[in-house]
C-alpha cells in the first residue's frame, strides 16, 4: 500500500526575496505622504502636487553654475588629508565666457585638527565646538563661489548651484540668509538643482511617479512643473521646492530649490532655455561643465599625492613612516 | 595640401597613445582628416619628425557616460523629425568632441633632416602632429627614380614632389593591379611616357588587346622618335605585325591554348611527322591545314597514333592559326627581330593586336616575350659586354592572370619564366589585372613593384598584402577608397609604400617638351681640324 509523503515544508523566502517583495510594494501601492528621505524634516510640503505647463523663456543673459568637488588625498583614519574645490562658469547670451576651475584647497581632518580646520573656514558665526569634515569644507568654499557670483552677476542673472539651496547645516543661517538678502537686492536669482532627489510619495520616489503622471497629463513631451514645499522659514522669505522637467526630452525631472520670494515659473522658464543641450536636455548645461570643472578625478589625487611626498621628503618622514600611516590596506590586502 | 615650405605649422592634432609602429592622435572635431594622409609628429625633445599615415578617423568625446553619443545623436534625429533642426544645440562641441586618428609610425627624419629611419622608438607622448613641409620628404628624392609617374598624394591633395620608380626596376617586375576605371590604361601610358624619354635606357613591349594605347602614346612630343608601333590589322601609321610560322613555337601554341594532355602529345606527333621538311618553328602548321582528309592521315602517317578527333582538333585550330592576317608562312620574314632591334635600341613598342582573339594575342605575347628573352638571355652568356648596353626592357601583360595564374603549364610557358630568370637578364613583366588573387603566389613574389589602385575586392587585397615589398597591411580601407587615378606605390626604393597621385596622361603630354634636335655632324673639313 502506497503512503503519501507529507508535504516538504515551504523554504522560508530570502532576504533578497523579502526586500525585492518590500521594493515592489513601495513602488506600486501609491500613497500620498510626501517626505524627504535626508531626514531633515524642515520641508512643509504642499498639501496637494499639482503639475503645471512650463512655457519656455528667453534664456537669461547672464548665467552662472556653482559646484564643488572633493578628494581624499591621504587617509590615515585619525587623520585625513583632504582637497576640495569650488568652480565657478559663467555663460552669456549662450557662450562661456568663464570657466574657473576654482583653487585646491587642501585641509587636515580629525579630531585634534578641528580648531585649526575651524579657524581656516573663516567663517562667523560657526560653532565653537562644531566638527569638521570634507562635506562642511566642500560645502564653505562652494557656497563662497555662490558668494562671488552673485557679487559679479549682473540684475537678472541667474546662479545655479548643484544640489539644493541649503547649505551644510552647521553653516550658519545668518549667512544663507544674507546671501539671499543680497541677491534680491541684486535682482539675481539663486537657484538650487538636484540630479538625483530623496523626495518621496508613500515612501517611494516621489519625482519618478510625477513623470509619469505629466506624461499622462500633457503627454510626453512637455515642460512641466509643480510646487512641491517650503523651507527655512529662517532666511528671510524662506525657499521653496518644486519639481520641474526643464526640456521636452528630458530623461528626468530635477527638483528645483528657489528663493521664496520669487515666482517660479518665469525663473523656471528662463532656466529651462539653459537645458536645451542635446547631451543633456533638461539639466542646465552650465551645471554640467561647473560639475566637470569641480571634478577631482584620480589622476588629480594622485598628483597631489606626489607633491605631499615631496614635503613629507623635504620634512624628514621617512618612507616608511608614511607608508604605515596613509597605505591603503584594502589596496594591499586583496579580498576574495 | 597644406604642405608648408617653412614657417610655423598649424597643429592638426596631439599624440597621445599607441606603440611604436601605431599611432593615436586627438584632433579638433571638425579636422578634416583623410585616409591616407601623411602627417608629422614634431618631437620636441629629440628633434625627431615621425611620418605617420592616417589608417583610419573615429569619434572620440570627452564624456564617458556609455551610449551617449548615441542618444545625442538621437536628440538632434528627434529635432529633425519635427521639422525643429536647432531645438538642442551641442554647447561646446569643440572640447566635448573630437577626431581620433589612428595612423601607422612610417619611421621618423633625424634632427639633422638627412636620414629616415624606420620606427623604432615612440615620440614624445602629446606630442604636436602636423602638416608635413615639402623637405620633410626630402630623403624620398633619390628613390624616386627615372620613371615618373605622378606626384605624391596625402589623403586626397596632391604634394608638389614627383613620385616615380627606378627604370631598373622594371627588370624586377612590375605590377598594376586595380578594378575597372581606377586608370590603370592611365598608369600605363604614364609609364611607357617615361620609358619613351629615358633617352634609350630602357625598352617597353606593349602588346595592346583593345587597341586602346595607339592613338594615347603617339600624341607623346617623343613619340616619333622612340615609339614604333605594330598592328596586326590595317592602321594608319603603323608597321604591318606579321608574325613568321616559322617564329613561333610548339610551347607558344601551349601558352596561348588550352590543350589535353592527348592533344598535346597530338602537337608532339606533328612536329616530329612534319620534322625539317616543313621548315623551322611552326611552319608545319600550314601543310598540316591544307589537309583534307584527316582520316588517312592519322591511318597512314601518323599509324593512327592519334585519336580522329583529337587530331580534328588541332587541325581546326591550325587552320585559324594559318588563316590570321597578322601569320605569314614566309620565313623570312621576321617581326620578331625588327621588334627586338627597337627594344635593344630602348623604344616602346607596341603592338596593336585588337581585332585577334585573346587566345591568339597571347600566342603573338607569348612568341615576342620568348623571343626577346632568347635575345637578351643569349647575350647575357654570349656577349656580356653588349648585354650590359641593353637596356632594360619589360613586356606588358594586359589581363595577366590569363598567363600567370597557378594552372597555367609552367613547363612551356614563357611568362613564368621571365618573371623567375628575367631579372638577371635585365628583361622584366609588366602584369596587369583586375583579379591579383588569380595570379599565381610564387610568381606574384617575383614583383618587385606594386602599384595600387583601387581595388574593392578584399581577396585582392589580401593577396596583395603577402606579397608586396612594403607593409601595406593596415591600408586595406585606403586601398578600397583610392579614387581613379590615385595609388599607392611599393617597392623596395621606398622605405613605405608611397602614396601617388599618377599624372593625367593628356597633361604629360601636354607638358613634356619635345626631344633636342639632334646635333648637327661636324663638317668633315672641321672634324679634320679637331682630329
Amino acid at each position: 500500500m502506497a503512503v503519501a509523503a507529507p508535504p516538504l515544508p515551504a523554504a522560508p523566502p530570502s532576504s533578497l526575496e523579502t526586500a525585492a517583495a518590500r521594493l515592489a510594494l513601495l513602488l506600486t501601492r501609491g500613497g500620498s505622504d510626501l517626505a524627504e528621505a535626508s531626514g531633515r524634516g524642515d520641508l512643509e510640503f504642499e498639501a496637494v502636487v499639482g503639475l503645471r505647463p512650463l512655457p519656455p523663456r528667453p534664456a537669461p543673459a547672464d548665467a552662472w553654475a556653482v559646484d564643488g568637488g572633493q578628494a581624499l588625498v591621504a587617509d590615515g583614519r585619525c587623520v585625513q588629508l583632504v582637497v576640495t574645490r569650488a568652480a565657478r562658469v559663467r555663460f552669456r547670451s549662450g557662450r562661456c565666457v568663464l570657466e574657473d576651475e576654482g583653487e585646491l584647497r587642501a585641509a587636515v581632518l580629525g579630531p585634534a585638527e578641528a580648531a585649526v580646520a575651524r579657524s581656516a573656514l573663516q567663517l562667523p558665526g560657526l560653532a565653537s565646538d562644531c566638527a569638521v569634515d570634507v562635506n562642511l569644507l566642500r560645502d564653505r568654499w562652494e557656497w563662497d563661489a555662490v558668494e562671488r557670483c552673485l557679487f559679479e552677476a549682473e540684475p537678472g542673472a541667474i546662479v545655479l548651484v548643484d544640489g539644493d539651496l541649503q547649505p551644510d547645516w552647521r553653516i550658519p543661517s545668518t549667512f544663507l540668509a544674507s546671501l539671499l538678502e543680497r541677491a534680491g537686492e541684486r535682482g539675481v536669482v539663486l537657484v538650487g538643482v538636484t540630479k538625483h532627489s530623496s523626495l518621496s510619495r508613500g515612501g517611494a520616489p516621489l519625482l519618478g511617479q510625477l513623470e509619469v503622471e505629466a506624461a499622462e497629463l500633457f503627454g510626453d513631451r512637455a515642460r512641466w512643473w509643480a510646487p512641491l514645499a517650503r523651507t527655512r522659514p529662517d532666511v528671510g522669505y524662506g525657499l521653496q521646492v518644486v519639481a520641474a522637467r526643464l526640456d521636452p526630452d528630458a530623461r528626468f525631472a530635477f527638483r528645483v530649490d528657489l528663493p521664496g520670494d520669487v515666482d517660479p515659473e518665469p525663473v523656471l522658464g528662463a532656466l529651462a532655455a539653459l537645458c536645451d543641450d542635446a547631451g543633456f536636455p533638461g539639466y542646465p548645461y552650465p551645471l554640467a561643465v561647473a560639475d566637470r570643472l569641480a571634478a577631482c578625478p584620480r589622476w588629480l589625487r594622485q598628483e597631489v599625492r606626489m607633491q605631499l611626498e615631496e614635503h613629507f621628503h623635504r620634512a624628514g618622514v621617512p618612507p616608511q613612516v608614511r607608508e604605515r600611516a596613509f597605505a591603503d590596506r584594502h589596496d594591499l590586502m586583496e579580498r576574495s | 595640401m597644406s604642405s608648408e615650405a617653412g614657417g610655423p605649422s598649424v597643429t592638426r592634432g596631439r599624440l597621445f597613445g599607441k606603440n611604436v609602429l601605431e599611432g593615436e592622435f586627438r584632433a579638433a572635431p571638425d579636422e578634416d582628416l583623410f585616409l591616407g594622409e601623411l602627417l608629422v609628429g614634431v618631437d620636441e625633445g629629440t628633434g625627431r619628425r615621425y611620418l605617420f599615415r592616417v589608417v583610419d578617423v573615429t569619434y572620440g568625446t570627452e564624456h564617458r557616460e556609455p551610449g551617449w553619443a548615441e542618444r545625442v545623436a538621437g536628440t538632434l534625429l528627434g529635432d529633425d523629425d519635427r521639422g525643429e533642426a536647432g531645438a538642442h544645440p551641442l554647447y561646446e562641441q569643440s572640447r566635448r568632441t573630437y577626431r581620433i586618428a589612428r595612423c601607422r609610425c612610417l619611421g621618423y627624419l633625424t634632427p639633422d633632416g638627412f636620414d629616415f629611419r624606420k620606427p623604432k622608438s615612440l615620440p614624445t607622448q602629446f606630442s604636436r602632429v602636423v602638416a608635413p613641409q615639402t623637405t620633410d620628404f626630402d630623403f624620398l628624392r633619390g628613390r624616386m627614380g627615372d620613371l615618373p609617374v605622378g606626384r605624391l598624394r596625402s589623403g586626397e591633395s596632391e604634394v608638389d614632389f614627383a613620385v616615380g620608380i627606378p627604370g631598373s626596376s622594371l627588370a624586377s617586375h612590375v605590377g598594376i593591379f586595380a578594378t575597372t576605371g581606377m586608370g590603370k590604361s592611365n598608369l600605363l601610358q604614364v609609364l611607357a611616357g617615361g620609358v619613351l624619354q629615358s633617352q634609350g635606357r630602357y625598352g617597353l613591349l606593349l602588346v595592346d588587346p583593345h587597341g586602346e594605347h595607339r592613338s594615347a602614346l603617339a600624341r607623346h612630343p617623343w613619340a616619333t622618335e622612340r615609339l614604333r608601333t605594330y598592328a596586326a590589322r590595317r592602321l594608319p601609321n603603323t608597321n604591318t605585325l606579321r608574325v613568321s610560322l616559322a617564329e613561333l613555337s610548339v610551347d607558344d601554341l601551349r601558352t596561348a591554348y588550352d590543350w589535353s594532355r592527348p592533344q598535346e602529345e597530338a602537337l608532339f606527333e606533328l612536329e616530329r611527322f612534319y620534322g625539317s621538311t616543313a621548315g623551322a618553328g611552326l611552319a608545319w602548321l600550314l601543310p598540316f591545314s591544307q589537309l583534307d582528309d584527316l582520316a588517312p592521315f592519322r591511318e597512314i602517317d601518323l599509324n593512327g597514333r592519334v585519336a580522329l578527333n583529337t587530331l580534328q582538333v588541332v587541325h581546326r585550330r591550325a587552320r585559324r592559326i594559318v588563316e590570321l592576317d597578322c601569320i605569314s608562312a614566309d620565313p623570312n620574314l621576321s617581326v620578331g627581330g625588327a621588334i627586338v632591334r627597337d627594344l635593344t635600341q630602348g623604344k616602346v613598342v607596341l603592338v596593336d593586336v585588337s581585332g585577334l582573339g585573346s587566345t591568339e594575342e597571347v600566342l603573338v605575347a607569348s612568341f615576342l616575350a620568348r623571343r626577346i628573352l632568347d635575345e637578351w638571355s643569349g647575350a647575357y652568356l654570349d656577349e656580356p659586354d653588349r648585354h650590359e648596353r641593353m637596356p632594360t626592357v619589360a613586356i606588358v601583360l594586359e589581363e595577366a592572370q590569363r598567363v600567370l595564374s597557378s594552372n597555367r603549364d609552367r613547363e612551356s610557358n614563357v611568362f613564368p619564366r621571365v618573371a623567375r630568370e628575367g631579372r638577371k637578364f635585365k628583361v622584366g613583366l609588366c602584369a596587369i589585372t583586375q583579379q591579383p588573387k588569380l595570379l599565381d603566389d610564387e610568381l606574384l613574389s617575383q614583383f618587385n613593384t606594386f602599384f595600387i589602385l583601387g581595388l574593392a575586392d578584399e581577396k585582392d587585397r589580401n593577396i596583395l598584402r603577402g606579397s608586396s615589398k612594403q607593409d601595406i597591411s593596415a591600408l586595406g580601407t585606403e586601398i578600397q577608397t583610392l579614387m581613379p587615378g590615385e595609388c599607392l606605390l611599393a617597392n623596395l626604393a621606398a622605405p613605405f609604400a608611397v602614396p601617388a597621385k599618377v599624372h593625367l596622361w593628356s597633361e604629360v603630354c601636354r607638358t613634356t617638351p619635345p626631344p633636342p634636335a639632334p646635333r648637327l655632324a661636324a663638317a668633315p673639313n672641321v672634324s679634320a681640324l679637331v682630329d
